[in-house]
């Protein structure tokens, strides 16, 4: 009990204690200390304050500066890419520079260029004289504008027996062709003009230093050399090895009649392109002017173009190791009655090796005419050669010279038909590779109505320049 | 009656050659629109030049070097341009040399033969680089 009251007193006692001595304390600050210490406060919190404005000015201009260096970054990863480019380019001139010299264009002078060939033979047919029988120049004008077009045009100087302008020459000055090639593409080439035709390969690779015989194959008689008209042409390459696939479409005026009518004698298949007279009176229904009127025009002898083309099929098995197959046709109007003119042409060549060569065509024509009906005339010829070089025996001679085999034949497709088939046997002696020396013996035989324009057996010699 | 027969023979005659142009027409527009079809796969089918990818590039060209070390089948072999020359220029005609001529007048000169001899666009780039390469002055 005792113990009891004892503690409450303590505890009384200690409340009377804490609560007297606060009062003593704060009887202790005065109010000036305590202004002093609140302008204390207030400096230390504008402190704060500025220093933490600074801190985010620093901040600011610590997210500018990484900015920047990102930019700087990314400007030096392009640079380095630009420099890396600049190597690559350096390189790839330094290995190609011809190419790339090339491309800024050559002068006008490089950009026209003249090449062709010139022949001249030496004859003798079986019962004349013996006679240097013909002379050729045969000079191709190209011109390339641009890339992507060509002017070319080859003409043909020809001269037969004498001197000029002396008693019995037979001179001749011709066109053999004039074309604007325009590249449209990758596959696909225009020509217009006057251009050789694509029936088979023989005309368009025949020049006089290209066809390894003195004369042509009898039966290319029945087909048109040229034709004025528009072509399209080109290649599409198969596989790796060369291979390709060839085409020509083509459409041009075409034979035409002498005359107008559909008689047999009067096929001219040389085309239908000709100058009327000066004084060609037209009817009136034409609307050409008054009744009288007089004027010159060119015109065609009949309405309608003739239209053809040739696919080919080129297959090399290795360099100089190759078979070409090519089939080639044509067909339209000839003349003013409605008779029709056609023509199909199988050609073939094989190379086997660079001493073998054999090529051949075989040429079929349709000719409605007026007088004899549909009439046939149809031919084929086969050459073969053989280059000495091929025997390995190393003498100068014998390496230059190849050996050449021709058969041919044509029919008239007459009732009765005039044949003809010849055998020639030649060589060929290469001077160099633009100058060669041919010679070749034909027998010749013939029979039928009109046997007598084929010529009989011959001995011919040619001298070949080709430029 | 001779006037309206005359007519209509012309007309008959107009009506051939409307049809033999018509016929043309088309069949140039098929073979020019066959001909935009093997551009345009051709152009498909070459790969597009990126900036970006040089790295990548830099980085197979070390992986293809790196293979051809070692022994391996052997792959389809693209023809040089002097075979291609040796493949379609002497089947016609004897072989002239690169010297005979300057590169600008390969130029012309193979455009011609492109022409004439209608080899493809791009065996004819192949013969006309190699030619101008090994050309004369």
């Amino acid at each position: 009990m005792k113990k009891r009251s004892l503690l409450y007193t303590l505890l009384a006692a200690s409340c009377a204690i804490g609560t007297a001595l606060p009062r003593q304390a704060f009887a202790e600050v005065s109010d000036q200390d305590f202004n002093e210490v609140k302008n204390m406060l207030q400096e230390l919190s504008e402190k704060v304050k500025k220093l933490e404005q600074a801190h985010d000015q620093d901040q600011q201009l610590h997210r500018q500066d990484q900015q920047k260096i990102q930019e700087l970054q990314q400007d030096l990863g392009q640079t380095k890419e630009l420099a890396t480019n600049a190597v690559q380019k350096a390189e790839a001139a330094a290995q190609a520079p011809a190419a790339q010299s090339l491309a800024a264009g050559p002068s006008a002078t490089h950009q026209f260029q003249v090449v062709g060939d010139a022949e001249t033979i030496f004859g003798h047919v079986s019962g004349q004289h013996s006679a240097f029988a013909f002379a050729d120049f045969a000079p191709i004008f190209l011109f390339r504008a641009n890339d992507n077009i060509l002017f070319e045009a080859g003409f043909d100087f020809t001269l037969a027996n004498n001197a000029p302008a002396s008693a019995g020459t037979a001179y001749n000055f011709d066109l053999s062709f004039a074309t604007l090639d325009y590249v449209l593409n990758d596959y696909v080439t225009v020509l217009a003009g006057n251009m050789i035709l694509p029936l088979g390969t023989y005309t368009e690779r025949g020049a006089g230093w290209l066809n390894k015989m003195p004369d042509n194959p009898l039966p290319r008689g029945l087909l048109p050399g040229n034709g004025a008209g528009v072509q399209l042409r080109g290649a599409i390459p198969l596989g790796a090895k060369g291979q390709m696939l060839t085409y020509s479409v083509y459409g041009v005026n075409g034979p035409s009649s002498v005359d107008g009518t559909g008689n047999s004698g009067s096929l001219d298949l040389g085309g239908n392109v000709g100058i009327l007279s000066a004084a060609t009176t037209l009817p009136r229904q034409y609307g050409y002017g008054l009744p009288g009127t007089t004027f010159s025009t060119v015109g065609n002898l009949h309405s309608d173009p003739s239209g053809g083309g040739r696919i080919g099929w080129f297959y090399p098995w290795k360099p100089q190791y190759d078979v070409e197959l090519g089939i080639s046709g044509q067909s339209g109007q000839w003349n003013d009655v409605g008779g029709k003119w056609s023509a199909v042409v199988a050609d073939a060549a094989v190379h086997v090796g660079p001493s073998i060569e054999v090529k051949g065509e075989y040429i079929n024509t349709w000719v409605d005419t007026t007088d004899l009906g549909n009439i046939r005339p149809n031919g084929w010829w086969v050459q073969g050669g053989y280059k000495l070089s091929g025997l390995g025996i190393e003498l100068p001679v014998i390496n230059n010279v190849e050996l050449m085999g021709r058969y041919d034949q044509s029919n008239d497709g007459l009732v009765p038909a005039t044949n003809a088939e010849r055998y020639s046997a030649g060589f060929i002696y290469y001077f160099s590779n633009t100058l060669l020396f041919e010679g070749d013996y034909e027998w010749l035989h013939s029979s039928g109505p009109n046997s007598q324009v084929f010529p009989s057996n011959e001995l011919l010699f040619q001298i070949s320049y080709g430029f | 009656m001779q006037i309206e027969k005359n007519i209509m023979n012309q007309l008959s005659s107009f009506n051939r050659a409307r049809r033999v142009g018509t016929g043309a027409a088309a069949l140039a527009a098929v073979l020019y629109a066959a001909s935009l079809a093997f551009v345009g796969a051709a152009e498909a089918n070459a790969p597009a030049a990126k900036p970006n990818d040089t790295k990548i590039a830099q980085a197979k060209a070390a992986e293809t070097k790196k293979e051809s070390a070692k022994p391996k089948r052997e792959e389809k072999k693209k023809l040089t341009g002097a075979e291609l020359y040796a493949i379609n220029c002497n089947r016609c005609h004897p072989e002239r040399y690169p010297t005979e001529w300057n590169p600008a007048q390969w130029k012309t000169l193979m455009l011609h033969m492109r022409v004439r001899a209608n080899l493809p666009a791009v065996q004819a780039k192949t013969i006309v680089k190699y030619l101008q390469e090994e050309a004369g002055n």
